[in-house]
C-alpha cells in the first residue's frame, strides 16, 4: 500500500526544482505557428512596426503561449527531479492512472520579447484526496510553475490536475424522484401544487405569513392557520450548486436555491433551466410546477422570463 | 479609461474548432498527447471522443479580451476552471462561444473581465477571469 500523503509531503518538501531551460529562445517561427493554429491575427506578435506602434520595444510573444517555450518536444522526458513527474508516478503506481486538467491560473509579470531565453521551475503544492468525482475516485494535484528570464520572474502558473482511477465513475442516478413526506401540516401545500397553486400559510389571528408550514404561528402562537396564494415570483436569496453525492432522478450538478418570494417568505427549491455558473443572488425567478404523477406535483424554479 | 463601465459587455465571439485545428495546435504547442487527435485513444481512456487541449480553449477564449483591449501585452492575469472537456468530433467539430463583461475597474486602472465560455450552451470554462491593463486609446468601444 502506497502512502500517497507521505509521498506528497516528501516531494513538497523538496521545494522548487532546478530551473529547466527552454529548448529555443522566444522566436518568430514558433509564434507564427502558434498564432496560426489559434487563428489569432493580432499584428503585435508578428509585425515589428505594429508592435512599436502599440508601445512595445519590439515584437512580443502571446502571453498565453508561456508554457509552450518550455515544453519537452516530441521526444521530451521529464527530468527525474521534476515534482509533478514524481507525484504522477506515485499516483500511477497506486492505480490512479488517468488524468484531466481542472484549473489553470496564469499571471504575466511582463510580456516576453523575441530572442529571450526562459527557464522554468516547478514545485508541488497541495495534494488532496481521495475524492469521489464524476470521473471516478481520484486525487487533485496542484503544481506551481515560475518562468524566469535570467533571474527575473516573468510569469507564473498554478496548474491543477485530477488523477483518477478509470472505471470508478459514479453510476448514472436512477430515474425516479425523492418524494416529500406529506403530513397533516403540509397536506394543504401539496394539494395546492397539484391544483396548480403555490399556497403560503397565513395566521388567522395576526395575519403573518410563514413557510415552511407548521401548526402554530411563530409570531403570536395562534394555532388556526389558513393560507393565501403566492403569485409564484421571487428572487434567489441564496443557493448551492450540488455536485456530490448523486441524487436519484437528478443529473449532476444541479442548483438548490433559497427563493425569497415577492410575498416575503423564503422557500427552498431546485432551480432549473439554468447554467449553474450563471446563477446569482438576486436573480429573478418564477415558479415552474412539474407534475410527477397523479399524487405529486413538485414546485421548481426557473429564471424569470421577463428578465431573460 | 473613464469610459469603461462595470457591466460593459465585450464583443462576443464564436470559435469553430475542428479536428484539424487540434492537430495544428498540437504541433505548435508541442503538446502531442494523443487524447487531442486520436479518436481510438480518447475512447479507450473513457472519453466520448477527442477533446481539445485545455490550453487551446483557454488561449482561444482570451482573444475576446485581447481583441477588445487591442494589446495582448495588457493581460496581467488569466485564470480558468476546466469544468467540461470540449469534445471535438470529426468532421463536425465544435463551436466555442465566448462572451465577456467588465466585472470591476480597480483604483489602479486595471480592469477585471469575466468570461463565459460555452459549447452548445454548456459551460466549459468556469470562473474564467482576466485582469487587463487597458490602453487609454482603446477598449472603450
Amino acid at each position: 500500500m502506497i502512502d500517497i500523503l507521505a509521498e506528497a509531503a516528501r516531494i513538497t518538501a523538496l521545494g522548487e526544482c532546478a530551473r529547466r531551460p527552454a529548448r529555443d529562445a522566444v522566436n518568430l517561427p514558433m509564434i507564427n505557428n502558434w498564432v496560426e493554429a489559434i487563428g489569432d491575427t493580432n499584428a503585435v506578435y508578428v509585425d515589428e512596426a505594429a508592435a512599436r506602434v502599440a508601445g512595445h520595444p519590439g515584437l512580443v510573444a502571446p502571453p498565453a503561449m508561456i508554457q509552450v517555450w518550455t515544453m519537452g518536444g516530441l521526444h521530451g522526458q521529464r527530468a527525474s527531479g521534476d515534482p509533478l513527474g514524481q507525484m504522477i508516478g506515485v499516483l500511477d503506481e497506486a492505480g490512479f492512472t488517468s488524468v484531466v486538467a481542472t484549473n489553470c491560473e496564469q499571471t504575466y509579470h511582463r510580456y516576453l520579447g523575441h530572442g529571450e531565453q526562459v527557464t522554468v521551475s516547478t514545485r508541488l503544492g497541495e495534494v488532496v484526496g481521495p475524492k469521489t468525482t464524476s470521473l471516478g475516485e481520484g486525487w487533485f494535484v496542484t503544481t506551481h510553475n515560475v518562468w524566469y528570464a535570467g533571474d527575473e520572474p516573468v510569469a507564473q502558473m498554478l496548474f491543477r490536475v485530477l488523477k483518477f482511477r478509470p472505471g470508478t465513475a459514479i453510476p448514472a442516478p436512477a430515474a425516479d424522484v425523492l418524494r416529500p413526506v406529506i403530513s397533516h401540516d403540509t397536506a394543504f401545500f401539496w394539494a395546492g401544487t397539484a391544483a396548480g397553486e403555490l399556497r403560503i400559510q397565513q395566521c388567522t389571528a395576526c395575519g403573518s405569513l410563514r413557510h415552511p408550514p407548521g401548526p402554530m404561528c411563530p409570531s403570536c402562537g395562534a394555532d388556526k392557520p389558513d393560507y393565501v396564494l403566492a403569485i409564484g415570483r421571487g428572487q434567489v436569496f441564496s443557493y448551492v450548486v450540488h455536485h456530490h453525492p448523486a441524487v436519484p432522478g437528478k443529473t449532476l450538478p444541479f442548483v438548490v436555491a433559497l427563493v425569497e418570494l415577492n410575498e416575503g417568505v423564503r422557500m427552498i427549491g431546485e432551480l432549473i433551466d439554468v447554467d449553474p455558473a450563471s446563477v446569482q443572488i438576486g436573480m429573478p425567478v418564477e415558479l415552474a410546477l412539474t407534475r410527477i404523477d397523479d399524487e405529486l406535483t413538485l414546485p421548481f424554479w426557473r429564471p424569470s422570463r421577463a428578465a431573460r | 479609461m473613464s469610459s469603461i463601465a462595470v457591466g460593459a459587455e465585450l464583443p462576443a465571439q464564436d470559435f469553430p474548432i475542428a479536428r484539424g485545428d487540434l492537430v495544428r495546435y498540437a504541433g505548435a504547442s508541442l503538446d502531442f498527447n494523443p487524447l487531442h487527435w486520436n479518436e481510438h485513444f480518447a475512447k479507450s481512456v473513457g472519453l466520448p471522443d477527442v477533446i481539445a487541449h485545455g490550453m487551446f480553449t483557454m488561449a482561444s477564449a482570451i482573444r475576446v479580451v485581447t481583441d477588445w483591449a487591442g494589446d495582448p501585452g495588457a493581460v496581467v492575469e488569466y485564470s480558468v476552471r476546466f469544468t467540461r472537456p470540449v469534445v471535438v468530433p470529426d468532421p463536425d467539430g465544435a463551436t466555442l462561444h465566448v462572451a465577456g463583461s467588465v466585472r470591476a475597474v480597480r483604483d489602479d486602472g486595471l480592469v477585471e473581465v469575466d468570461l463565459t465560455c460555452t459549447v452548445e450552451g454548456q459551460t466549459v470554462l468556469a470562473r474564467a477571469r482576466a485582469v487587463v491593463r487597458v490602453p487609454a486609446t482603446s477598449g472603450s468601444a
